[in-house]
């Protein structure tokens, strides 16, 4: 029984850092012909390559990285705020499920619906139309995230510095963003990681003119050029794992 | 304090809902043939087409199969990791260990599956080498192939060591463990305490993420579109297929798929999170 | 009087919660309220603290109407059932908070605050955070914060409530004194019969949302809805010797 339970957790534990290994070997592979097991070269071609070209990849992590620092600011922030209205609204049960609506649905087929008016407004082909309209996917999630903050004791507490003397302002500045400064920074990463790991919708919006990260992979799987697409997939997953490192929470996302 | 409040609504209805509002009314307009590059003029022939043509059904069959199946294999893989290695996954480096995968988006796990699973993949080399087959040809067919099975495959990597996770936590956050005890104490055996304490007591607390889950799934993009084959495709697939398409006579299809499907999503959320509040005052 | 409340009354949806309640108190006097949970004693509180609005009726706090007053302009600080200390603050921190709001110099603000926790015999543990204080320390904590903003009306909904006997005698006394040497005037509601007989110069007894108070404490002892006289008599039927 406990032998087979060691040898359950060694399967899992391998199979779990397996993807992040081959990945990495595979970026540093070439010349990696079928029936081949292992690459027939081995080495920094691939990155001297990618990092001395005009692939684009460097100009790819700066775009993925700015659009997402900027959605999860403006989602969180905005999220933060406005969910209060919400929270303490006696309609509350009604606002949420509208919330989750554009929460549960393909961002790409909102996008796609949405086409005409990136069109008409001059979005489309921009990274701020991509900033947008990932924005519209990461503010319900904010919204619904704070609910959990907004509670009974929130309250209690904002209701205690009013009676001691204190304006809203300072509530909200000396007790509230305190209180709330971890939800805030878990909100932050799961909106980054949100942004992050959009295809779809940016694909859609940035019609081939904003790359990030995600578009960049699907481009290399068409081309069939797998040592690069694995030299981007790097780029997309060790951040996250970076972060995963600082605080599971940050990775880990938990709706309802 | 009452118009800051109303500003908070009104600024959650600008860029909460009016966004996904405006996409369902343009959606059903061009259905309709209201709207358009082609617009006729008010007809149902776009809905007529679709729904004769049987293509809708089949991709929401088609999408609620693989989602469901992603979601329940899933699932029970994640039970049987979450419960059965419970007391080693509690242990720091494991229970770190299993967030890992959550840093995967779609993308690079369908880049992935390609690599690992395709007829020239890694799995195909080694099982070359083993000489369990001979020839490219007789590795079975994972990608692009018509059961889904890749895409279920990808699925269940993204999506399962999320729920190993949840159910780890509902187990330490219900006290499952002290019920279970309190379960032996009244005479239970231990089939008895799995399937009448410990089962229902994770499904309960977890039914509605399991629902949202495959909710997630059915609409997802990024997998069936590197993964999937040409016919039947998975719903989102589908819609961006025919509203991207060069035939504009088309076009309204695609939105007849696109609102079918939004209108199935508004009805999960109302059915899954509608709720009567209920307050109390002293 | 100093505090006089007429005809207040305030409904939730369709649940009259306080029902044309009046009450009046002079100044540095404790009424304490007997009420069992639902009597609306919670929100008669939060209506004076200004934290809720009253449909109608009147309070008036030495002859000034505080109708349409923010809670931060009535002077008035409510006290929870919980002792609702900031989690990111020191004990020095929680207990100088409402001076802080009034932007009272910091050195002021640090003699006043070393002189309240000597009042509330807590040298030593000014600069713990409040999850490594016992529930007694934290619930004087919370009265320090209260009383150091000089407040003209104390509130307490049940502020003992969830101390055990030994810490909750204590925490009696402790009020009894720091309320008499600050001079503050206070409501105290209580549910439990004796904390109410104890805590009050007055006392009432609050149900289904009105206010009965009574002239003296005998007046409340011989009330049989007080519950005091069937009390005296299972003690004393225990001591008659049964045959």
């Amino acid at each position: 029984m406990n032998k087979l339970k060691y040898l359950a957790l060694l399967v899992l534990g391998l199979g779990i850092l397996f993807p992040f290994t081959y990945l990495v070997l595979l970026s540093f592979s070439g010349e990696w012909f079928f029936p081949e097991v292992l690459p027939g070269y081995f080495g920094l071609k691939n990155w001297k390559e990618i990092l001395n070209s005009e692939s684009g990849m460097g100009l790819s992590f700066i775009s993925s990285l700015g659009i997402s620092l900027l959605v999860a600011t403006l989602g969180t922030g905005t999220g933060f705020i406005w969910s209060k209205s919400i929270a303490y609204h006696s309609q509350k049960e009604t606002w949420l499920v509208l919330a989750y609506f554009p929460y549960m649905l393909s961002p790409v087929v909102l996008a796609a619906c949405l086409n005409f008016f990136f069109l008409k407004s001059g979005l489309s082909g921009t990274w701020q139309g991509v900033v947008l309209g990932q924005y519209l996917v990461a503010f319900p999630y904010s919204v619904i995230f704070f609910q959990a903050f907004w509670n009974h004791r929130t309250r209690q507490f904002e209701q205690l510095v009013l009676t001691l003397g204190g304006s809203s302002r300072q509530a909200f500045v000396q007790v509230i963003l305190p209180l709330a400064k971890g939800m805030i920074l878990v909100c932050f990463f799961q909106t980054f990681l949100i942004s992050w790991f959009e295809y779809g919708l940016t694909a859609l919006v940035g019609v081939g003119k904003v790359q990030t990260l995600t578009v960049k992979v699907f481009l290399y799987i068409k081309e069939a050029n797998f040592y690069y697409g694995a030299i981007a997939c790097c780029f997309l997953v060790w951040p996250p794992v970076l972060l995963l490192y600082l605080n599971k929470r940050f990775v880990y996302n938990r709706l309802v | 304090m009452k118009s800051k409040s109303a500003f908070g609504l009104l600024f959650f209805f600008l860029l909460g809902l009016l966004p996904f509002a405006a996409a369902l009314v343009y959606a059903l307009l061009y259905s309709l043939g209201i709207v358009g590059i082609l617009s006729e003029g008010v007809s149902l022939t776009h809905w007529q087409q679709v729904i004769q043509s049987g293509e809708l059904l089949g991709s929401f069959l088609y999408s609620a199969l693989l989602a469901g199946t992603g979601v329940s294999l899933s699932v029970i893989l994640a039970l049987l990791i979450s419960m059965g290695l419970r007391t080693s996954l509690q242990h720091r480096f494991w229970s770190l260990l299993m967030y890992f995968p959550l840093a995967i988006p779609g993308m690079v796990a369908s880049f992935l599956s390609i690599q690992l699973l395709s007829k020239a993949g890694f799995f195909s080399r080694i099982s070359m080498k083993l000489g369990w087959i001979d020839r490219l040809q007789e590795f079975p067919d994972w990608i692009n192939d018509s059961y889904g099975i890749g895409i279920i495959l990808t699925f269940v990597l993204i999506v399962s060591p999320f729920f190993v996770i949840l159910f780890s936590n509902v187990y330490q956050n219900e006290r499952i463990a002290e019920l279970s005890t309190l379960a032996y104490s009244l005479g239970a055996r231990g089939n008895q305490v799995f399937w009448q304490v410990t089962l229902p007591i994770l499904f309960s607390k977890t039914k509605r993420i399991m629902i949202l889950y495959f909710i997630f799934l059915l609409g997802s993009y990024e997998i069936p579109l590197v993964l999937g084959q040409e016919s039947p495709q998975m719903l989102s697939v589908l819609i961006i297929r025919e509203l991207k398409q060069f035939d504009l006579k088309l076009i309204p299809e695609g939105y007849v798929v696109a609102v079918a499907y939004t209108v199935v999503i508004a009805i999960a959320a109302l059915l899954v999170f509608r709720r009567k509040e209920v307050q109390v005052h002293e | 009087m100093f505090l006089e409340i007429k005809q207040l009354s305030k409904s939730f949806q369709n649940d009259l919660i306080v029902d044309r309640l009046s009450l009046s108190l002079d100044q540095y006097r404790t009424l304490s309220i007997l009420g069992k949970s639902g009597c609306g004693k919670t929100t008669l509180l939060k209506l004076i603290a200004g934290l809720e609005t009253a449909d109608q009726g009147s309070i008036r706090v030495n002859g000034e109407d505080m109708t349409g007053k923010t809670p931060a302009e009535r002077k008035i600080v409510y006290l929870y059932q919980e002792d609702l200390l900031f989690p990111h603050l020191t004990v020095r921190g929680n207990i100088g908070f409402g001076l802080k709001l009034q932007k009272i110099p910091a050195s002021d603000i640090k003699e006043q605050v070393d002189l309240m926790i000597q009042r509330l015999e807590l040298q030593g543990q000014g600069d713990k955070m409040p999850h490594q204080l016992s529930g007694g320390q934290r619930q004087r904590v919370s009265f320090g914060r209260a009383i150091i903003t000089n407040p003209r009306l104390l509130l307490l909904d049940e502020p003992f409530g969830s101390l055990d006997v030994g810490t909750r005698q204590r925490m009696q006394e402790l009020f009894k004194e720091l309320t008499a040497l600050y001079g503050i005037t206070s409501l105290f509601v209580t549910h439990d019969l004796k904390e109410a007989i104890l805590m009050g110069d007055d006392i009432g007894l609050m149900k289904k949302g009105s206010l009965q108070v009574y002239l003296d404490k005998q007046d409340f002892l011989l009330d049989p809805l007080t519950g005091v006289r069937s009390e005296i008599e299972f003690w004393e039927s225990l001591l008659k010797p049964n045959y």
